[in-house]
């Protein structure tokens, strides 16, 4: 039994780390928190879903879902976000400009679903059980932990294999002299606001399959989560954000398996509390002198 | 009376020596001179001093106090003023506004008191609001008191940041490039009234670029190069030293 | 007349609102990005309710308990945010809200947990609410003319400036931390003892949006900017309820259009322009004089 919801709990782990990896992104390289990453992630799942009923194949509206989450991201940063750089104070300025953003993605979401709770047609994924070392696996969970593990290695190998992705990293370290050295800035907002996007759009139609429902509201709890597996593993950190996905997909699980719901959101939530009282920088995260105040 | 010393103030920055082995004094009623090229660590001396930064190692002795581990906040109610290199003033509060914040440490009346609008807290006010503008007096500025600070001139600027850290009456002030940007007339006032407070007892620790400026006012001067401390003496007398031409003439 | 009473129901969700506004307006303006305040208001609200409908207290008492309750879970709440900077505070601040909301929903025998609490006397009514208003902008008035406000104000926009003239930065935003704290604590209360029944979610994520809103549209600094933003954003889904399901996105738009062009806020972006008008020209003689 512990052993089948640690499994349960490594496949969501896998999916939140799709989330919290794109918005670790944004916050790693631009210093922005964006709070409509959960609105874009419920775009993705509402693009999948309408996809599917207009009789795309499963595997198209995947892609499209992925594809038109990323443009949305990118277009969110272009309104939202472009002009705030010049002034000052950019971080609460971006932050209450992507509420915003957030809210007119919710508003359109719950215009175009009628405020109803949406699914997935019954036969677009198959429902298989595989029986394996005595524990129960659906194909979906199977799909799900492939399809994670596919896209985190192809996020992996575009940061640290390609030129792009090496451009991407240096203005993250330090994005005057990445400038300086010629680097061109829309392009870096472009890509790294459509990959953002794009792996939120690919969470969200994992999450919209596996419990199958889809609703305008679904972004704010996923949201919320994310931000502790995000501060856990560190702001801006991959391989954190990697490793306390799954740590996290795991303890939210067993505690809801094992005490109840209510108090495994007391579980987390403390523990993000926690966290940022004892080790703000979380588990591989940027140096302490951004996070504490006080003097060096 | 109140001199600061400091002994052997060493500052690592992770591998970056920011300040090694400094020692010097900068006694009451003196203005004592601190020069050097750019990037010399001046700024960061200061910031050691004042304790935004701290020590690596050594000792910074205000008085008989030893302040070497005290934060910024208390290091400055224990009397030591400062201005800024890059000017940091409120900008859309206005001129007297920005002095008054300098009387802070020595306000008395409760915070209830300021909570409720009690009478004690607006009579505390009227009160401070009348030695800001006694200050602006002496500086010139009484015409601009409602003005935002951020509207004024360069030099004007500069002469807030001076009232401001002139309202918390310190018995050390740190002047970091005090008069860079201004006209010889407005250094000259500037320069008067520095003279005026160290013979009112004050310990003046004065960072220029400014040549001129310092050889006129400066009683004792430290050139500072590359974190360490390469001469000291008479104006005169440093100015004409090998080393420390070599050091600024390095700087082109 | 009746026109005038129908208002009734509108200027009472004002008021109230008004009093949470400056519950957020107040730790933003000492610079302390904290969004908690909302969870301050439920312990408030839920303090009040529960002494008076399960205890049978009084009025003055329940208030008083209740605002009590939020100053000092706002003071709790000052020393683990004190030590972290800008977003991390808010992201600290917004577990602090849901930890309080989980709380809630799972102490059911208590609170009612997802039913919500409900029976409650309505023993607020306009006046309280007016005073009580009233009350708070006094103090903030108060605040903001005295030593409290300027150390707001110069910890908020440079703190090492402030910690140079000798100000205390984490002791000031504690202090409005507990200023927070109270505010939130005393109109919870009365939100509860006006409105019959209160439940767990009201003080949730939406309600740190909207209270964030006021804040946000009508300025952090001026004591006018929060009652500017609270009427218009108020007014807003009044004015717009013909466009009811687009009211959210209007209410986004609002946000960003605010973000980008106004930043600051609808008066503190008035009074900036106003004060560098006025003082340009007195600028310009006094450089001519020398």
């Amino acid at each position: 039994m512990f052993l089948q919801q640690l499994v349960n709990g490594l496949v969501i782990g896998g999916v939140y780390a799709l989330f919290a990896l794109g918005f670790t992104l944004i916050f790693g390289i631009h210093k922005i928190m964006n709070l409509a990453h959960g609105g874009i992630f419920m775009t993705g799942a509402f693009i999948g879903l309408y996809s599917v009923q207009a009789g795309l194949p499963l595997w198209l509206a995947f892609i499209l879902a992925m594809v038109g989450a990323g443009l949305v991201s990118v277009i969110i940063e272009v309104t939202a976000f472009r002009r705030l750089r010049q002034s000052g104070e950019v971080e609460f300025s971006a932050l209450i400009s992507s509420i915003g953003a957030n809210l007119v993605l919710v508003s359109i979401a719950q215009i175009l679903s009628k405020t109803q709770v949406l699914r997935f047609p019954f036969d677009t994924f198959p429902v298989v059980i595989f029986k394996l070392w005595g524990l129960r696996v659906s194909a979906l969970q199977l799909a799900m932990a492939v399809l994670a593990i596919l896209l985190v290695a192809g996020l992996s190998w575009y940061l640290y294999r390609t030129g792009f992705g090496r451009q991407v990293r240096a203005v993250a370290q330090n994005e005057r002299a990445a400038l300086l050295a010629g680097i061109r800035p829309s392009v870096i907002y472009f890509q790294t606001f459509m990959l953002s996007g794009m792996l939120a759009g690919a969470a969200g139609v994992l999450v919209g399959l596996a419990f199958n429902s889809i609703h305008f509201m679904m972004g704010d709890p996923f949201l919320l989560r994310g931000f502790v597996v995000v501060i856990l593993g560190g702001l801006g950190s991959v391989a954190g954000a990697l490793v306390a996905s799954l740590g996290f997909g795991v303890l939210q699980t067993l505690s809801v398996a094992y005490l109840s719901s209510r108090l495994s959101d007391i579980i987390i939530f403390g523990l993000l509390f926690a966290v940022l009282l004892l080790r703000p920088n979380g588990l591989f995260g940027q140096d302490e002198a951004g996070v504490l105040r006080g003097r060096r | 009376m109140t001199d600061l010393v400091l002994e052997h103030v060493h500052k690592n920055f992770g591998g970056v020596i920011a300040a090694k082995d400094v020692s010097m004094r900068v006694p009451a009623g003196r203005i004592t001179g601190l020069i050097g090229p750019n990037g010399a660590g001046k700024t960061t001396l200061i910031n050691l001093i004042t304790g935004m930064l701290s020590l690596s190692s050594g000792k910074v002795l205000f008085g008989d106090r030893d302040i070497s581990a005290e934060p910024a906040d208390k290091v400055a109610r224990a009397g030591m003023g400062r201005t800024f290199q890059n000017i940091r003033l409120q900008k859309e509060a206005s001129v007297l506004a920005n002095v008054m914040v300098g009387f802070h440490r020595h306000e008395t009346c409760s915070l209830i008191a300021a909570i409720l609008g009690l009478p004690s807290s607006r009579r505390e006010d009227a009160l401070l609001r009348q030695r800001a503008m006694a200050l602006l007096g002496r500086f010139g500025m009484a015409g601009h008191a409602d003005s935002p600070a951020g509207s004024l001139a360069y030099g004007h600027q500069r002469k807030v940041e001076m009232m401001r850290a002139l309202a918390t009456d310190p018995e050390l002030i740190l002047l970091d490039e005090p008069v860079a940007g201004m006209n010889d007339v407005e250094a000259l006032q500037l320069g008067r009234i520095f003279r005026e407070l160290a013979d009112e007892g004050k310990a003046i620790l004065l960072i220029e670029h400014n040549m001129r400026f310092v050889q006129e006012l400066c009683d004792h001067v430290y050139v500072l190069d590359g974190g360490r401390l390469i001469a000291e003496g008479k104006p005169r007398e440093v100015v004409a030293d090998p080393a420390v031409i070599t050091a600024y003439l390095g700087e082109e | 007349m009746d026109m005038l009473l129908s208002f009734r129901p509108l200027f009472d969700l004002f008021l109230i609102h008004l009093g949470f506004a400056y519950s957020q307006y107040i730790v933003l303006r000492a610079g302390a990005f904290s969004i908690g305040n909302v969870g301050l208001s439920a312990i408030g609200a839920y303090t009040a309710a529960i002494l008076t409908v399960n205890y049978g207290l009084p009025l003055p008492v329940t208030l008083l308990a209740g605002t009590f309750a939020g100053l000092a879970f706002g003071a709790l709440l000052a020393i683990p945010l004190a030590r972290l900077r800008g977003v991390y505070q808010a992201i600290a601040s917004l577990a602090f809200v849901q930890i309080v909301l989980s709380a809630n929903l799972y102490a059911e025998n208590i609170t009612g947990g997802a039913m919500g609490f409900s029976g409650i006397p309505k023993l607020v009514g306009t006046g309280t609410l007016l005073v009580c208003a009233l009350a708070t902008i006094y103090v903030m008035l108060a605040i903001s003319r005295s030593r409290l406000g300027r150390a707001f104000d110069a910890v908020r926009e440079d703190e090492g400036m402030a910690v140079s003239l000798g100000i205390n930065a984490a002791r000031t935003q504690a202090v409005a931390y507990m200023i927070s704290g109270l505010l939130a604590g005393l109109f919870g209360s009365l939100e509860a003892l006006h409105s019959y029944a209160v439940e767990p979610n009201q003080f949730g994520f939406h309600l740190i949006i909207v209270v964030l809103s006021y804040v946000v549209l009508g300025g952090r600094r001026s004591i006018w900017g929060p009652l500017v933003g609270v009427a218009l954003l108020i007014a807003l889904p009044e004015i717009s309820r013909p466009l009811a399901d687009a009211r959210i996105m209007i209410y986004g738009l609002i946000l960003m259009a605010v973000m980008n062009f106004m930043p600051r806020g609808i008066v503190d972006t008035l009074v900036a322009r106003r004060r560098s008008r006025a003082a340009t020209p007195e600028v310009r003689q006094a450089e001519v004089k020398g």
